[in-house]
């Protein structure tokens, strides 16, 4: 196997001197997609922030193989997203190619073409010269996904990308994400909800009461362990665990 | 109708404020998508004893009035966030307090120094203010905020519309509001002499929000927002030379004011007046119709 994009073994972190969650250990091949569960304050965005160099490990250290790639791409919450910006889906695309881009670089035939293909793929294309106060949360979160895939990043961060999106959009949205991971970029999907999307995942990391536990999805997200991990408590556990045996065992 | 244009003085304040709305065109829009219009009026307010110390020191002299001006902007933005930080009153009222504070320092050590220049041309400003110095620095201003702007159109956009994403990608992520804070303060000052410490901000935040009703790109919004702040200085200054106990700050506040009006009742993202008159008159049922055309401005160029 190929050695991983970024790994990490017993890295603290946190925010100044608080530290947030202990002993986070992952590895990251290319072309794989992790999945990242935990409840509130758990230490989901910290690690977000921690990839993203917006905070440092308090102790440990990430290792990224081949270097650091110039671009993580990221794609956050939308709670401090201001859609009454007036600005058509086309140049919020755009956007993702403009820290490649810098101050006054302008968007040649290329990336014109990237910005295309995008909102092509992402069912945006049609609506693209519409101002974004006029789209539905779906689309906007499709425009969103454009704005991802113009970054070209061998290293896509998604925090809930899936927050208030319907079903179809979340599921053709997925394939997205399946398509980037056969493009040999890696994924790391922050999760709130566990869902079908974790099927999806090659790997699995577990945050919780300040500790963590990397493996395969099936074998980390147990109902013991998201229990142990304070995602569910023991009754919700127990109802799920009778759903299983009843739906015949798959895992959650 | 021309007879104006043969004064001197009529001449220069024609240029000036054309120069000027170049110039606070792109800050007040600024101001307006960022939600910062009370800000700006907070720090234009702020300015003021640093531009009267500087006054009463050395007179009408620009560069120590624009010296004065930036120090006292920025020390009190300083100051009102970190009030905000470090004590239980948040952002905007320590913002409102140490403006109101600073305006009443500003016109009270103006009245006890007995100074030559009547407080009402300070306040409200005056088109025969406009001397070569004052047109020097509007000269400046204007060249320093459309350099500034070009270099920081595209991270003042991507910090504006999705903050947390522009965080991820930014090396130095705080800087591009404290150098539109700066262009901010600079424009009050280049706006002072024709406009008043009190109506300067006026000139930067009606135009933008008028000209937010008609259009939905930004590239549009900022030549709408230059135009309608030229057309209320121009229309502005008519009126104060026709009426002479007018000083020119209030008139051209008040064009820009009735531009936001009519805006606001026509515009289809507005009320949208004139739509609904038509479908009164015709007789047919009200229509649920969409609030701006569906497509707007197709043929656009990428950002």
């Amino acid at each position: 196997m190929s050695v991983p994009l970024v790994s990490a073994a017993g890295l603290q972190l946190g925010y100044g001197d608080v530290p947030v969650v202990d002993k986070v250990s992952f590895a990251l091949k290319r072309g794989e997609v992790l999945s990242v569960v935990g409840h509130n304050g758990s230490g989901k965005s910290t690690l977000v922030k921690t990839l993203l160099d917006i905070l440092q490990p308090m102790s440990g250290t990430l290792d990224w193989q081949d270097g650091k790639p110039d671009t993580i791409a990221f794609l956050g919450q939308r709670t401090e997203f201001d859609n009454r910006f007036p600005i058509r889906v086309r140049d919020l695309a755009a956007m993702g190619a403009w820290p490649r881009l810098g101050f006054l670089g302008r968007i040649d035939a290329e990336c014109e073409y990237q910005i295309e293909v995008a909102l092509e793929r992402t069912g945006t294309a049609d609506i693209a010269d519409m101002p974004l106060h006029k789209l539905s949360v779906g689309q906007l979160q499709r425009a969103l996904f454009a704005r991802t895939m113009v970054q070209d990043a061998p290293l896509i961060l998604l925090d809930e990308p899936f927050t208030a999106v319907d079903q179809s959009t979340e599921a053709e949205l997925l394939s997205l994400i399946d398509e980037w991971s056969t493009e040999g970029r890696s994924i790391i999907l922050v999760l709130h909800d566990l869902s079908a999307v974790l099927e999806h995942c090659n790997s699995a990391l577990i945050l919780g009461k300040g500790n963590s536990l990397f493996g395969p999805p099936e074998s980390v997200l147990t109902p013991e362990n998201l229990v142990r991990f304070g995602y569910l408590s023991s009754s919700q556990a127990d109802w799920l665990e009778a759903m299983h045996s009843k739906a015949g065992g798959r895992h959650v | 109708m021309f007879e104006w244009l043969q004064y001197d003085f009529m001449v220069r304040a024609v240029i000036a404020t054309m120069v000027l709305s170049f110039s606070v065109a792109p800050v007040g829009a600024f101001l307006v998508l960022k939600r910062l219009s009370l800000a700006g009026e907070a720090v234009a307010h702020a300015i003021v004893p640093g531009i009267v110390i500087a006054f009463v020191v050395s007179g009408l002299s620009v560069v120590s009035m624009v010296v004065g001006g930036l120090a006292a902007g920025i020390v009190v933005a300083a100051l009102a966030s970190l009030v905000a930080r470090m004590t239980i009153i948040r952002e905007d009222a320590s913002l409102a307090s140490l403006y109101l504070i600073a305006l009443a320092l500003g016109i009270f050590i103006l009245s006890a120094a007995g100074s030559a220049v009547p407080l009402q041309s300070f306040l409200f400003g005056s088109i025969l203010g406009i001397d070569d110095e004052t047109l020097m620095l509007i000269g400046v201003t204007a060249t320093i905020t459309l350099v500034s702007f070009s270099l920081i159109l595209r991270p003042l956009i991507m910090s504006t519309i999705d903050p947390v994403f522009y965080e991820s990608q930014s090396k130095h992520p705080g800087l591009v509001t404290q150098v539109f804070m700066f262009l901010v303060v600079l424009n009050l000052l280049g706006a002072f002499k024709a406009l008043g410490t009190l109506m300067a901000v006026g000139l930067m935040i009606l135009p933008a929000t008028a000209a937010r009703y008609w259009v939905s790109s930004i590239t549009r919004y900022l030549m709408l927002t230059f135009l309608f702040a030229l057309a209320s200085c121009w229309a502005g200054l008519f009126i104060s030379f026709y009426l002479p106990d007018v000083p020119s700050g209030p008139a051209i506040v008040i064009v820009a004011g009735v531009i936001f009006f009519l805006s606001m009742i026509f515009s289809p993202q507005g009320f949208h007046v004139g739509a609904r008159l038509n479908l009164f008159r015709n007789g047919s049922k009200p229509v649920k119709h969409s609030r701006s055309n569906e497509r707007d401005e197709p043929h656009e160029k990428t950002v």
